[in-house]
């Protein structure tokens, strides 16, 4: 329905990693393993060096940076750890700034869809300040979501959350996947948030080090132990 | 602790090189106009040093109007030829000169007058005899004879005239052609400050100048072992009453008093315009250091948490804003004097022309200079210190500073209240009154009050002003409306910069178009002839008999205007011949009668005068005047208030009988219907020998008239812009700061799908409503002001009351553009943030 065939990256180190459409894949790695870098490659925030990175098939390196911007505004979404609104719009102004931007139509019905599942409603004319942590990263979430992406991009969304905010804003992810089809990469340090994902890959020193399928949150400290040690 | 104010101005550079502009700019200005000044000065008292170098004494007609300047020799009267023969013989006397001088204007080869007449052309009688005169023969002969003349080096240089060449000379009684002696210079520069010399020999200028057997005064010389007190009272026995000897010195003095007091005249006004630059600079200066301690609040809570005083980090602020200031101030220094050049050919483009020399760099000026400089910088930073100072060490750790909003916002209302109220009762005041100095202080407090209330407002005005933004250009639009209202204090003290500028063009434009409309009424509403003869100043009266005998002429009016003494005072007293005047001017006659009175000699006075004087038909009033002395005039009528006519008005033949000579300065003609144009005849055939006398319409009399307003007020505008200027560094900076503030936001727009386009867009807009809020607010409060000033001048000449309201929509579009502008660079560097290292950003 959207996009053809994999999303696919080709790291800087010459591994060539995969991450399949209508899939939760989450990369997990010590602190300069470079999943960070991985993922802002992966999003056209960044260029790599050498090598090359695909979205469908389109070759990132090959677009400017008008062409990256709209790529970014139609077919990628974005969660991130912190600073995820902007301050001086409402949340409903927030959840459709993409659009906005874009000039393009919000879907009403899918709108008021994905607001009734974050339970978000009764917040969208709230300016950030006036929300919680949680709230904010759901109206976030959101935002990701609206504009129906190929791909969405989470970097360490839990990262400044309490365990039920979290647990909430997971939740939600994992639905989006299994209803809707939503491919979603996420970065992150906590492994009970990886236990969400379809798959993890492990990240170390810039290789692609392990790899786990239908995780959970035991397994994977357990591969993260492995690595730090 | 300096280690930290210093290492804090170096990571700091670009937003403090930003502050440092707004004040380079105004000290530029003052310094440029401290050395223009003194160079004025220096050059002026130089000339006037090199007239009187050698002149012991000066015999002269005693100034006999009270208020009388001392040096216009118009208003003494001149003394008899026999005086200077009587001085010769006084023992210690070693040579006397008698000297006159009078309007004498070059014509060039194409037959154009050079110099701007008036007073830039001096003709005076040549002294060969380099013992008292300052004029130096540099090539041929001094004049002989009623035909030769000799000419200033510059004039000669510039307009190609030598030895032996004839020129046209423009005299009172018509032009006449001379042949050129000699060149002469004055003292060792080419000219006298840029005036045109023309010298005749001294039987020749007493014949031109229509002073036969008398002097404008007589200079005396006294032999070296005199004693010049003994000399003076000597030489004042020999003097008939009505006359006075001085020494040299004084009269020298005198002179350069004057010439001072008109100079200085030119330096205050430019220096106020310096002053409003600085005024406005002051708030960008707030503006940067309080957004600089704002995004630093983190930096100074945690200086304070290891243990920096409260002192130290009010110290650190204020350091910062001294070593701002005294670099800011050294550069306005030195581009003061390129400021000085420009400021003088800005004057004389707009027909204020000043002589040339050398530029004079008093000890004063830096000192002024830096201290100003210094002084505006570090009072703008004393605000900011003290926010500076309220940080609380705790604010180290937690995510955002204390702010004290409310309670400041409540403190600033009742201020903005109160300050309002006063201007209110100001403006009043000074408009019942009339006073305009009260409705100018009501002005100046109305300003204050808005400065002080706007923040209040900037938020939904701000809203208001980007709705048509949010709607063109869609999201970004929306973005740059909220950015501009989401911090209201920061807003309106940006635009409160611009809003000064605006509101002080927009209040010269009120006053300018009230003027304006005011003038055209009084012309209207005043003159009923067709044509107006007039010239720079008086003309020869030989103009009069050949302009009212053209055929088609019916009535010819002449009109003469001089100094008397009114009960005291000295005032303009203007005269016309009675014969036909309703033809010619219309005197709205309240009580009494107009020509009849006239032609009997009585005095007539506006209904103002006679309001204020308690004057009514068939009083008797003293009066003085300069030739006749004391005398009584009655009063046969008084007529409506019209500032074109005067306040006093007498018959012509009144007029001749107790001035010295007067010339007409016009002469008003109303011809027979169905005459054709006269003008053509008029202007290139009978006027061509009196260079600068012309005929105009009444229309385009009025026309010329208004053009001398407008021109006027573009001087003005133009020294106002800089204020605006200087507004817009503070949007520029603000901006800066504001997209330095927000790289993360913007990182976060780039990211979900912002385009470069689109955050100009957003900078732009955001740059656009701040500016509209200035201008906006700035030309309300303007054309209040201008209003309220414009009623309160009505004694003065402002009858009407007229808002242009095409000009002040021009304001505003130009402040848009102007906004547009000024988000140019600021747009600029946000569009080209990193996008990850915003995002990655602190």
């Amino acid at each position: 329905m959207y996009g053809t065939g994999d999303a696919a990256v080709r790291a800087v180190n010459g591994v060539s990693v995969e991450f399949k459409r209508g899939r939760f894949t989450a990369v997990m790695g010590p602190s300069g393993s470079g999943k960070s870098t991985l993922m802002h490659c992966m999003a056209g925030l960044d260029t790599p060096s050498s090598g090359r990175v695909f979205v469908g098939d389109s070759e990132l390196g090959r677009l400017d940076d008008a062409a990256l911007t709209q790529l970014r505004r139609d077919r990628i979404g974005f969660v991130f750890q912190s600073f995820n609104l902007v301050p001086t719009l409402t949340a409903a102004e927030n959840i459709t700034l993409g659009l906005d931007l874009a000039g393009g139509e919000v879907d009403r019905v899918w709108f008021d869809q994905l607001v009734g599942q974050l339970r978000i409603a009764d917040r969208l004319s709230h300016r950030p300040s006036e929300l919680s942590g949680g709230q904010q990263q759901r109206i976030a979430c959101a935002r990701a979501l609206i504009g129906r992406p190929e791909l969405i991009f989470a970097d360490e969304p839990t990262g400044n959350l309490d365990s039920n905010a979290s647990a909430e804003v997971m939740e939600f992810l994992r639905r989006a996947v299994r209803e809707h089809d939503q491919s979603i990469v996420m970065v992150t340090h906590d492994p009970r948030a990886a236990a969400y994902a379809d798959r993890v890959v492990f990240l170390a020193d810039g290789r692609l080090v392990a790899e786990l399928q239908a995780p959970t949150a035991d397994a994977v400290f357990e591969q993260m132990k492995l690595l730090d040690g | 602790m300096s280690r930290v104010t210093i290492r804090g101005l170096l990571s700091r550079k670009l937003r403090l090189a930003l502050t440092a502009l707004a004040i380079v700019l105004g000290v530029t200005f003052i310094t440029g106009t401290l050395v223009l000044g003194d160079t004025l000065d220096r050059t002026f008292n130089n000339l006037v040093g090199t007239a009187y170098q050698h002149v012991s004494f000066v015999v002269r007609g005693r100034a006999e109007l009270s208020g009388t300047s001392a040096a216009e020799t118009s208003d003494r009267r001149p003394v008899p030829a026999s005086l200077a023969a009587a001085i010769r013989r006084v023992p210690g006397v070693a040579y006397v000169y008698g000297a006159v001088g009078g309007y004498a204007q070059f014509m060039d080869r194409d037959g154009n007058a050079i110099g701007s007449g008036g007073t830039s052309t001096l003709g005076f009688s040549f002294d060969s005899n380099t013992q008292l005169s300052p004029y130096r023969l540099v090539q041929g002969r001094a004049p002989t004879g009623p035909d030769q003349v000799v000419m200033d080096k510059a004039t000669a240089t510039k307009h190609h005239f030598a030895v032996g060449d004839r020129v046209l000379i423009n005299l009172p009684g018509g032009a006449r052609y001379f042949r050129i002696s000699g060149i002469v210079k004055y003292g060792s520069s080419d000219s006298l400050a840029g005036l045109t010399l023309a010298g005749f020999d001294l039987r020749t200028a007493q014949a031109l100048f229509d002073l036969r057997g008398r002097y404008d005064s007589i200079d005396v010389l006294a032999a070296p072992s005199a004693n010049t007190v003994r000399l003076q009272s000597a030489i004042a026995r020999t003097l008939p009453s009505g006359v006075q000897v001085v020494s040299g010195q004084t009269a020298a003095g005198q002179l350069s008093t004057e010439v001072d007091n008109e100079l200085s005249f030119i330096s205050t006004a430019l220096l106020i315009f310096g002053a409003v630059a600085l005024f406005v600079g002051a708030f960008t200066i707030v503006n940067t250091f309080s957004i600089t301690v704002e995004q630093r609040t983190r930096e100074l809570a945690l200086l304070r948490l290891v243990g920096a005083s409260r002192g130290q980090v009010f110290r650190s602020v204020l350091s910062e804003a001294a070593l701002t200031g005294v670099a800011a101030s050294l550069i306005g220094l030195g581009l003061g004097v390129l400021a000085a050049l420009g400021l003088k050919a800005l004057l004389k483009a707009f027909g204020i022309a000043l002589p040339s020399a050398p530029l004079v760099f008093e000890a004063r000026t830096p000192i002024v200079a830096i201290a100003v400089g210094v002084g505006v910088t570090m009072l703008s930073a004393l605000i900011p210190a003290q926010r500076a100072v309220r940080i609380a060490p705790v604010a180290a750790l937690s995510s955002r500073g204390e702010h004290h909003a409310a309670t400041v916002r409540r403190r600033r209302l009742i201020a903005g209240v109160a300050l309002a109220a006063l201007a209110v009762l100001g403006l009043a005041f000074g408009v019942s009154e009339p006073s305009a100095g009260l409705a100018g202080l009501g002005a100046f407090v109305a300003l204050l009050a808005t400065i002080t209330l706007v923040p209040a407002i900037a938020g939904p005005l701000a809203g208001g002003l980007g709705r048509p933004a949010a709607r063109v250009l869609g999201a970004p639009g929306r973005l740059g409306r909220e950015n501009a209202s989401r911090n209201p204090g920061r807003t309106a003290q940006t635009s409160a910069a611009l809003m000064i500028g605006i509101a002080l063009v927009s209040t010269i434009a009120v006053i300018g178009a009230s003027l304006s409309t005011s003038t055209k009424d009084q012309i209207d509403s005043a003159v009923t002839a067709d044509y107006l003869v007039t010239g720079n100043g008086g003309f020869s009266t030989s103009v009069v008999p050949a302009v009212s005998h053209l055929p088609g002429v019916t009535t010819a009016t002449t009109v003469y205007q001089g100094q008397f003494e009114f009960r005291g005072s000295l005032f303009t007293l203007v005269a016309a011949t009675p014969t036909r005047l309703g033809q010619t001017v219309q005197l709205q006659i309240e009580k009494g009668s107009g020509a009849a009175a006239m032609a009997a000699g009585d005095l007539l006075v506006d209904s103002m005068t006679a309001q204020t004087d308690n004057l009514h038909v068939g009083s008797l009033v003293p009066v003085k005047f300069a030739r006749t002395g004391s005398t009584t005039m009655r009063i046969g009528g008084i007529y409506a208030t019209n500032p074109l006519l005067g306040s006093y008005l007498t018959g012509a033949s009144y007029f001749l009988a107790h001035f010295e000579n007067p010339l007409p300065i016009g002469v008003l003609l109303r011809t027979a219907p169905g005459t054709p144009d006269l003008n053509p005849a008029l202007n290139n055939r009978i006027l061509v020998p009196y260079a600068n006398v012309s005929s105009k319409t009444r229309a385009q009399f009025e026309h010329d008239q208004l053009d001398s307003i407008n021109t006027l007020l573009n001087l003005i505008y133009v020294l106002l812009a800089l204020a605006v200027l200087v507004a817009l560094i503070g949007i520029v900076n603000t901006l800066m700061l504001s997209v330095f503030e927000r790289t993360r936001e913007i990182g976060l727009l780039r990211a979900v799908g912002m385009r470069r386009r689109q955050v100009r867009a957003m900078i732009r807009s955001e740059s656009v409503i701040i500016a509209l809020l200035g201008a906006v607010v700035g030309i309300v409060i303007g054309t209040g002001a201008g209003v309220a000033l414009a009623s309160s001048l009505r004694n003065s000449g402002i009858t009407a009351i007229s808002v242009p309201l095409p000009r002040l929509i021009a304001f505003l579009i130009v402040s848009a553009v102007l906004g547009l502008s000024a988000a140019a660079w600021p747009a600029r560097r946000a569009a080209n943030l990193d996008v990850l290292s915003a995002i990655a950003a602190e």
